[in-house]
C-alpha cells in the first residue's frame, strides 16, 4: 500500500509573549504517513498538537523545518487546495445562512457546478440524516447538527484525502455511528481520511492505522495491530502442573473457582517454554492457550503513560 | 474570479441577514425624523438642512459600520476556523481578501444608497434641491466607505478585536483632517514638525479628496475633474489598501 501523504521531520514553534518574547515548540521533528485509501487515527492528549498538526497540513502555519509530501509531490505551503476536504473542530458557520446556502457556497467554491452542489446537498443531506434542518437557519442547528453539516462540506466534492479534527464530538450515539458508516464509505471509495479523537474506541473501529503524538512528538506511527499487539501477553488455563512455572521469571498464576490455574505469560518465548514443560507433564491438562490483546485505549494509556517510551518515535 | 465571487456571495448573503442591516433601517427612520424637526426651527431652506444633516449622519454611520461589520466578520471567521474551510478551497490567499472586500463592499454600498435615496426622497418633500449633486456626494460617501472598509480590513488581520476598532477608528478620524495637519506642520520653523506632517498627509487616507457632501443639493452637478479625481483617488487608495491588507494575509501564520 503507497502513501498519500508523508510527513517528514516537521517542526512548528509559535512566539509567545509581547515584550519578553519566548518560543514554544509545538511540534518537534515529527514524521508519520497515511496509507491511500485508509483511515489513519491521530492520536494525543489534550496540547500535544493534533490541530496544530492539521494547521500545518492545511497551509495555515508555515512549518519551522520538515518536509509535507502529497501524492509524492512537495508541497511545502499545506496540501494543495481542493484535493482535501477539511472539517475543524467545533466549527463556526455562518449564522444567518441555512446549511443549504452555505453549503452551496463552499461547493462552488470547490468548483463544483450547480447541478453537482444540489445533487450532494441531497445525497449528503440524507445519508447524515439532516434534511430537515437544511433550510432552517444554522443558528436555530444543534451542536450535533452543525457537526454533520460540517461533515458535508468535507466532503461533498468528493477529495482525495479527508482531514477530520475530532469529527466524533458532540455527536449522538446514532450521530457516531452514522459518522462512522460514511467514514468507512469514503475508505471504501478510495479516499484517505486522518482524523483527530478521543473516542478511541471509535478509533480502533474505524482505521487500520494509528499515529500518536505526545508533547509534539510521534511515539507511534504504524498498525493498530502492531500497537494493540506490541506487548501482547499469553494467558494460559490448565488443570495441575504448578511445577512447570515454578522457575520461569515473571510469570503470573492464578487459582480460579473451576480448580484451573490461569498463568500468564508476559511474552513468546515464554509461553513456549512453559507449554513445552505443562505438555511433559502427564497429570496437566491444558484447557486454552489465549492471547491476552490490549485495546487501543489500554495500549494508548500505556504508551503515553510509560516514561521509557515517550522520547523515542 | 469565479472563487472570488463566491466568497464575495457569501458574505454578502450573511450580512444581508444579520441584525444590524434592520437597525440601519430604523436609524434611517429616527434620523429623517430628527433631521426634519430640527430644520423646521431653523432659517433657511428646511430640505437642504435636511440633506446636509441627513449626508452627514450617513456618512458617520455607515463608517461605523464599515468598522465594525469588517472587523467582526474577519475575526469571528478566523477564531471560528471557518477561514481555514474557505482557505483549504481557494488556490491562493488574496482570493479570500478580494472576496471578503467585495462582499463587504456590496452590502455596506447597498445600504448607504438606500438610505441615501430615502433621504432624497424625504427631502423632497420640503421643497426642490439639486438631484445630480445629492446622488454623487451619494456615491462618494459610499466610496468613502470602501476606503474604510479597506482599512479595516488591514487591522483585522493584525490586531485584536478592540485594538483593530480602535486603530481604524484612529486613522478614518485623522483621515479627515490630513489637510489641516498638513498646512499646520507647513507653517511650523521646526524642520521635524514640517517632515512629520508632511508623512503623515501622504501616508494617510485623505477623506477630503473623496467628500462631495458640501455641495449636495446647492449645486446642480460637480465639474468631471472633481469626480474623476474623486473616483481615482479613491479607487486607487482601496486597491492600495487591499494589495498591503493581502500581502500581510499572505504571509500570516493563521493559527
Amino acid at each position: 500500500m503507497t502513501n498519500l501523504l508523508e510527513v517528514h521531520q516537521l517542526s512548528l514553534s509559535i512566539t509567545t509573549g509581547h515584550i519578553l518574547q519566548r518560543k514554544k515548540t509545538i511540534l518537534d521533528r515529527i514524521s508519520f504517513s497515511v496509507p491511500r485509501g485508509s483511515a489513519t487515527a491521530y492520536l494525543g492528549k489534550n496540547g500535544a498538537g493534533k490541530t496544530s498538526t492539521f494547521r500545518l497540513l492545511c497551509g495555515m502555519v508555515r512549518a519551522d523545518s520538515g518536509e509535507i509530501y502529497f501524492d509524492n509531490q512537495p508541497c511545502d505551503h499545506g496540501i494543495p487546495p481542493n484535493r482535501f476536504g477539511f472539517m475543524p473542530e467545533q466549527p463556526y458557520f455562518y449564522h444567518n445562512l441555512t446549511p443549504r446556502a452555505m453549503l452551496t457556497g463552499f461547493g462552488r467554491l470547490s468548483g463544483m457546478r450547480l447541478d453537482a452542489v444540489r445533487f450532494a446537498i441531497t445525497q449528503w443531506a440524507e445519508k447524515l440524516h439532516i434534511q430537515r434542518v437544511l433550510d432552517q437557519p444554522l443558528s436555530a442547528c444543534s451542536k450535533g447538527q452543525i457537526q454533520r453539516i460540517g461533515l458535508v462540506q468535507a466532503l461533498m466534492h468528493r477529495p482525495d484525502f479527508i482531514l477530520l479534527d475530532e469529527p466524533m464530538s458532540g455527536l449522538d450515539p446514532m450521530g457516531r455511528e452514522c459518522v462512522q458508516q460514511v467514514m468507512h464509505e469514503e475508505v471504501q471509495r478510495g479516499a484517505s481520511i486522518l482524523f483527530s479523537s478521543h473516542i478511541l474506541a471509535d478509533a480502533e473501529n474505524l482505521c487500520d492505522h494509528v499515529i500518536i503524538l505526545e508533547n509534539g512528538k510521534t511515539t507511534f506511527s504504524g498498525t493498530i495491530t502492531d500497537l494493540t499487539t506490541k506487548d501482547d501477553q499469553w494467558q494460559i488455563r490448565c488443570r495441575h502442573g504448578e511445577a512447570a512455572w515454578a522457575s520461569i521469571p515473571n510469570i503470573s498464576a492464578k487459582k480460579t473457582a473451576n480448580q484451573q490455574w490461569l498463568v500468564t505469560c508476559p511474552d513468546r518465548a515464554q509461553r513456549d517454554m512453559l507449554l513445552q514443560r505443562l505438555l511433559a507433564m502427564a497429570e496437566v491438562t491444558i484447557v486454552s492457550v489465549n492471547t491476552k490483546r490490549k485495546t487501543l485505549e489500554q495500549a494508548f494509556i500505556d504508551l503515553v503513560s510509560d516514561p521509557s517510551k515517550k522520547d523515542g518515535a | 474570479m469565479n472563487q472570488v465571487i463566491q466568497i464575495a456571495r457569501l458574505t454578502f448573503s450573511e450580512a444581508l441577514r444579520n441584525k444590524i442591516a434592520y437597525g440601519m433601517l430604523a436609524f434611517i427612520v429616527i434620523l429623517l425624523l430628527s433631521s426634519a424637526a430640527l430644520a423646521s426651527v431653523t432659517m433657511g431652506r428646511t430640505e437642504l438642512m435636511i440633506i446636509d444633516l441627513g449626508l452627514g449622519a450617513i456618512s458617520i454611520m455607515g463608517n461605523l459600520m464599515a468598522v465594525v461589520f469588517t472587523i467582526q466578520t474577519l475575526q469571528q471567521e478566523k477564531e471560528g476556523r471557518t477561514l481555514y474551510v474557505l482557505l483549504t478551497r481557494t488556490s491562493n490567499r488574496w482570493i479570500y481578501i478580494l472576496g471578503k472586500f467585495l462582499g463587504l463592499a456590496a452590502i455596506l454600498g447597498l445600504q448607504i444608497l438606500l438610505m441615501c435615496l430615502i433621504l432624497g426622497s424625504f427631502s423632497a418633500l420640503f421643497g426642490h434641491f439639486f438631484w445630480v449633486s445629492f446622488l454623487q456626494a451619494s456615491f462618494a460617501t459610499v466610496l468613502e466607505v470602501w476606503v474604510v472598509i479597506a482599512i479595516a480590513m488591514i487591522f483585522a488581520q493584525t490586531s485584536s478585536l478592540f485594538l483593530a476598532i480602535l486603530l481604524t477608528f484612529s486613522i478614518d478620524i485623522c483621515g479627515r483632517f490630513t489637510n489641516i495637519i498638513y498646512h499646520l506642520g507647513a507653517q511650523s520653523d521646526i524642520p521635524a514638525i514640517r517632515i512629520v506632517s508632511q508623512v503623515i498627509y501622504y501616508l494617510l487616507p485623505n477623506f477630503e479628496t473623496i467628500n462631495l457632501r458640501n455641495g449636495a443639493g446647492y449645486i446642480a452637478t460637480y465639474t468631471a475633474h472633481k469626480i474623476l479625481l474623486t473616483l481615482s483617488y479613491g479607487i486607487s487608495e482601496i486597491g492600495l489598501l487591499i494589495l498591503i491588507a493581502a500581502w500581510i494575509f499572505q504571509r500570516r501564520n493563521l493559527s
